[in-house]
């Protein structure tokens, strides 16, 4: 029996002292299950956040950055946390977290923005015009919905664009408003201005620009309130730390009942390309993400919704194994990806690469197709036929399925 | 030398639209346009894309131009008058410079030498380094302030200058070589490089390349100074070829590494370039196919040799110029122009601007509005000298995705439909409604730390006469240190200093720096320039802000519905009885104008 499924089964019983506020849990209208994408921009250095203390060549490579063994979070005898993953450290010991070790594809590419559009449309070289979550949304409704994805952030990231939905990008929702001057009891009505509606008319609009802006700003017009209305009913007690990457935002919406199951939120701008001075830096963006995670899974249990959520790590690669001169790290290949949330079976997954047969330049062979994961992500949490979204087959992971 | 060079462009220019005259059906046509077919619309298209729009009065100049003429002028300028340099609040001292890589580097540095950032330790007492925190503090948050001033005085240039191209170029320049305040943290350097822009940014692409590569906040930003013979860094290299110059596919990683050899040593000191020769490897290289002992200027020269260059940086200049789709079969015809003309920027901008291909129907009025664009040419539409302080014009471009100095990552901005969300769609909207209607409720982010509110918590508690343990604890969040979060957790672990007090005290010494920004609201007067343009009826209204302000025409029923609206506001459609109330439904009008999708466009 799976930790989802256990939990379906004893919804209500007392005792539960990992999940405090179940018992209180009010049943939301809507049983989906959710998806949210975690972004770590720039490329982190997977090695230095779960660190294989118990291999001698992690600090022969390392000789500088490594992080001693005594200050690490120890999860096992073989791995340890990054010091500032008290966030995750936390989750681990609660079978909250998988660690999926040596993901990555074929002949990778180093460039942050190639490397990202791969990662977004799932698609390796080839590449593909929409996102993976934006196909994976087409397979989950083929007709146009409402709030299909939600994107939080302040332009819209390739992996939610899909060719049927326009997906919801805010940044501040307390902004996501068209402001006006004296409106009539009528307009205050409809939420709209009659002449800043569009016409269905447009959308046979030539001019190809005039077209789209029309398309947005009627999605906008549709979605705008409802987001708004789920921040302002939105508060908590719980410690999400310095820089949760929006995640507060994503517990709103949760919490307002949106039927909304994509989400995609980023560690912003590049911030992890770690090339000088890594390791204050570093371990100062972990604890930033890490506080953010497990600060949106406890306040998730908090409005009893933790049960249908799942969070997804990932970043456009990992980094070089060996150090640089600079205490820092180039750009590399293989990476961990982590999977969190109360419906999973926690633990390691994949196969760790080997330090010692490091390849293209002393990168890390990956051990685990990237898309592994996804199709693991869709098939065992969305129940989506995965080979539909990434025109692939590929072998999932047990991380969500009963052992 | 200018005169030199405009006649060699003149000369080449003849000899490349000689070689256009006949152009192929699938090519661009690049033909001039001949004076019979230059119009009010045309001088306005060219208006708004080689500058920021351009109101009545300065079509009615460009109008009597010939294209030629008036494409002219926008390369070169009128160049009558003599910006304002930037005005230094003096926030710098010597003992900032070199600025540790964080706070943690400070704080090391700091116990290992006594001193740093020209603060000494305290010999005994509480929290020793705190003082060095404080400074550490102050610099991040006056050269951010500082920074935005800088932004203020460059968006006041690209308002008022009579050569706005100039700006607009540097604004795509900024885009391309994309550096970031936030990584950077020297207002001073981030201004350097802006003054490089405007100063070459029309000139020999070469040389601003460059200029770049060597200038401090690039080399900054991108780690070169930490780019050493024994272990050369990559980052620097990598984006010259994949970002500035070639794009991604046509280098391999092996070109990579070696350039960053030719690269090593490179380095700044203060805001001059320096090369480390002892940090050089100037052993031999093997670079795009070439061989040779090459230093970065010489590695350089080799990717400007590519024909791929220039057609990577002659197909950006048009997208950002004249449209974002642009088939690849054409990239190739560009790049060509680009080289023929030896990489010149302003001879390649004077070809596109006065062609064919310029004006074609798909061309005029189908780009969207950067934000920055979107701001200047409001605000040059609405008859404004100077950029209002309220809105903040830092606050409003960056709510819009486009702050300056602060590009998202080095790829710089992405552009055209990028620019738009359903929230964006809004903020633009609401932008206009800022400037028609100013905010009473504002408050200047130079002055109160809205990005870090929680210091001025903290400030209160310690009034209240908290000790600093206790007032340095975030406010609002309950539960034992096991829920806590990390990043919380370790505010005040170390005993030599405290970084909450650290920041609220940079601020306060910032503030004691930083010249405010002026606040003073956009000088409107909607009424008089309806009455002077003798509107009569809300639709000749309607009509006139339309050809005013917009690229694009409006539908007739959007029209008729905003005439019917200004009616109702009005109680009349005798627009010329109600001069003494007219303003305030006329800001409402444009604001609902602003509001319109149409607005967005270019």
């Amino acid at each position: 029996m799976n930790r989802r499924r256990f939990l379906n089964s004893t919804i209500g019983v007392a005792g539960l002292s990992w999940l405090p506020h179940l018992s209180a849990r009010v049943e939301s209208a809507h049983e989906a299950p959710i998806l949210v994408a975690i972004e770590l921009s720039g490329g982190n250095d997977g090695l230095n956040s779960v660190v294989p203390y118990a291999d001698d060549a992690y600090y022969r490579l390392r000789p500088t950055i490594g992080i001693p063994a005594n200050q690490l979070l120890k999860l096992d005898d073989h791995y340890g946390f990054n010091p500032g993953m008290l966030g995750l450290q936390r989750l681990w010991q609660e079978g909250q977290l998988a660690i999926v070790h040596g993901c990555g594809y074929e002949r990778p590419s180093y460039s942050h923005f190639t490397s990202m559009a791969y990662w977004h449309t799932g698609v390796p070289h080839r590449g593909d015009e929409f996102g993976w979550m934006g196909r994976l949304a087409d397979v989950l409704s083929p007709t146009r919905k409402d709030d299909m994805l939600i994107n939080v952030a302040a332009t819209q990231s390739l992996a939610v664009k899909s060719s049927v939905h326009t997906p919801v990008v805010f940044d501040d929702p307390e902004r996501f408003q068209r402001h006006r001057w004296m409106a009539s009891a009528a307009q205050e009505l409809t939420g709209q201005h009659s002449t800043a509606s569009s016409s269905p008319a447009d959308a046979v609009e030539a001019n190809a620009a005039r077209a789209f802006l029309n398309a947005v700003d009627q999605s906008a017009q549709v979605s705008s309130a409802r987001i708004r209305r789920a921040w302002k009913e939105y508060a908590t007690p719980v410690d999400y730390g310095i820089a949760p990457m929006d995640l507060p935002k994503v517990a709103a919406c949760i919490k307002a009942g949106l039927p909304t199951q994509l989400y995609h939120v980023s560690f912003r701008n590049n911030s992890f390309d770690t090339h000088v001075q890594q390791p204050a830096l570093h371990r100062r963006l972990l604890s930033y993400a890490c506080d953010g995670i497990h600060g949106f899974i406890r306040d998730l249990e908090r409005i009893g919704e933790a049960r249908r959520v799942l969070v997804m790590v990932y970043s456009e690669f990992g980094r070089r194994v060996p150090e640089n001169a600079n205490l820092g790290t180039d750009h590399g290949s293989a990476n961990v990806m982590l999977l969190a949330g109360v419906g999973l079976n926690g633990g390691h997954y994949g196969r760790q690469p080997s330090l010692t047969e490091l390849v293209d330049g002393d990168n890390l062979a990956h051990t685990t197709d990237f898309r592994q994961v996804y199709a693991t992500v869709m098939q065992d949490w969305l129940n989506v036929d995965a080979q539909q979204v990434l025109h692939e087959e590929f072998e999932t992971l047990p991380i969500l399925r009963s052992v | 030398m200018e005169a030199i060079r405009s006649v060699s462009i003149t000369i080449l220019l003849s000899l490349l639209l000689t070689a256009f005259a006949t152009p192929a059906s699938a090519e661009l046509d690049l033909t001039p346009l001949p004076d019979t077919a230059w119009s009010r619309g045309f001088a306005a298209h060219l208006a708004s894309r080689a500058g920021f729009g351009a109101t009545s009065s300065e079509l009615d100049a460009l109008e009597r131009l010939s294209p030629r003429q008036a494409v002219q002028r926008f390369i070169r300028g009128l160049d009558t008058q003599t910006l304002a340099a930037f005005d230094h609040s003096g926030v710098f001292d010597e003992g900032l410079d070199p600025f540790p890589a964080s706070r943690p580097a400070t704080t090391e540095l700091a116990k290992q030498q006594g001193h740093a950032l020209g603060v000494d330790v305290k010999p005994g007492g509480n929290r020793p380094l705190q003082p060095v925190v404080n400074k550490f503090f102050y610099w991040l948050r006056a050269s951010r302030l500082e920074t935005d001033r800088v932004a203020y005085w460059w968006a006041n240039r690209m308002l008022t200058s009579t050569h706005p191209l100039q700006e607009k170029m540097a604004l795509f320049w900024h885009g391309h070589f994309a550096t970031n305040e936030d990584k950077v943290r020297d207002y001073r350097k981030m201004h350097q490089q802006l003054v490089l822009f405007q100063a070459y940014g029309l000139g020999g692409f070469r040389e601003l390349l460059i200029g770049v590569a060597q200038g401090p906040a690039m080399l900054a930003f991108l780690d070169a100074g930490v780019n050493t013979k024994d272990s050369p860094n990559e980052n620097f290299a990598r984006e010259i070829m994949e970002l500035f110059t070639m794009g991604v596919g046509h280098y391999t990683e092996r070109d990579v590494q070696e350039a960053a050899r030719a690269f090593t040593g490179w380095n700044f000191v203060g805001l001059e370039f320096h090369i480390n020769e002892a940090q050089h490897d100037a052993q031999a290289k093997s670079f795009l196919g070439q061989e040779g002992n090459f230093d970065g200027v010489e590695v350089i020269d080799i990717i400007l040799e590519q024909p791929v260059t220039a057609e990577y940086i002659a197909s950006k200049i048009y997208r950002y110029f004249v449209n974002e789709i642009l088939d690849p079969a054409d990239q190739a015809q560009l790049g060509s122009v680009l080289r023929e003309l030896d990489y010149d920027v302003g001879a390649y901008l004077q070809v596109l601007f006065g062609s064919e291909d310029f004006y074609r129907r798909a061309n005029v009025g189908s780009r969207i509005k950067s934000p920055v664009e979107l701001l200047v040419s409001t605000y040059r539409h609405l008859g404004l000298t100077r950029v209002p302080g309220v809105p903040d014009f830092n606050v409003v471009s960056g709510a819009l995705g486009q702050r300056l100095l602060h590009p998202p990552t080095v790829a710089g901005w992405s552009q055209g439909r990028s620019w738009i969300t359903p929230s964006l769609m809004f903020e633009r909207s609401n932008f206009g409604l800022d400037v028609l209607f100013p905010d009473i409720g504002f408050v200047p982010l130079d002055r109160y730390p809205g990005y870090t509110a929680e210091i001025v918590n903290v400030q209160n508690r310690l009034r209240q006469g908290m000790s600093v343990s206790a007032a340095t604890r975030p406010t609002g969040i309950s539960g034992g240190e096991d829920e806590m979060a990390a990043s919380n957790l370790l505010a005040d672990r170390d005993e030599d200093f405290n970084t909450r007090i650290g920041s609220m005290r940079g601020w306060q010494m910032a503030l004691e720096r930083v010249k405010p920004i002026s606040r003073h609201v956009a000088d409107l007067d909607l009424a008089g320039l309806v009455l002077e343009a003798e509107c009569t009826t809300p639709m000749q209204v309607v009509e006139y802000f339309v050809a005013e302000f917009f690229a694009v025409e409006v539908t007739g029923s959007r029209k008729a519905e905003l005439a019917a609206s200004l009616t109702t506001e009005l109680g009349t459609a005798d627009v010329a009885s109600t001069s003494t109330f007219l303003e305030e439904p006329l800001r409402k009008l444009l604001h609902q104008m602003f509001s319109l999708p149409e607005y967005q466009l270019g």
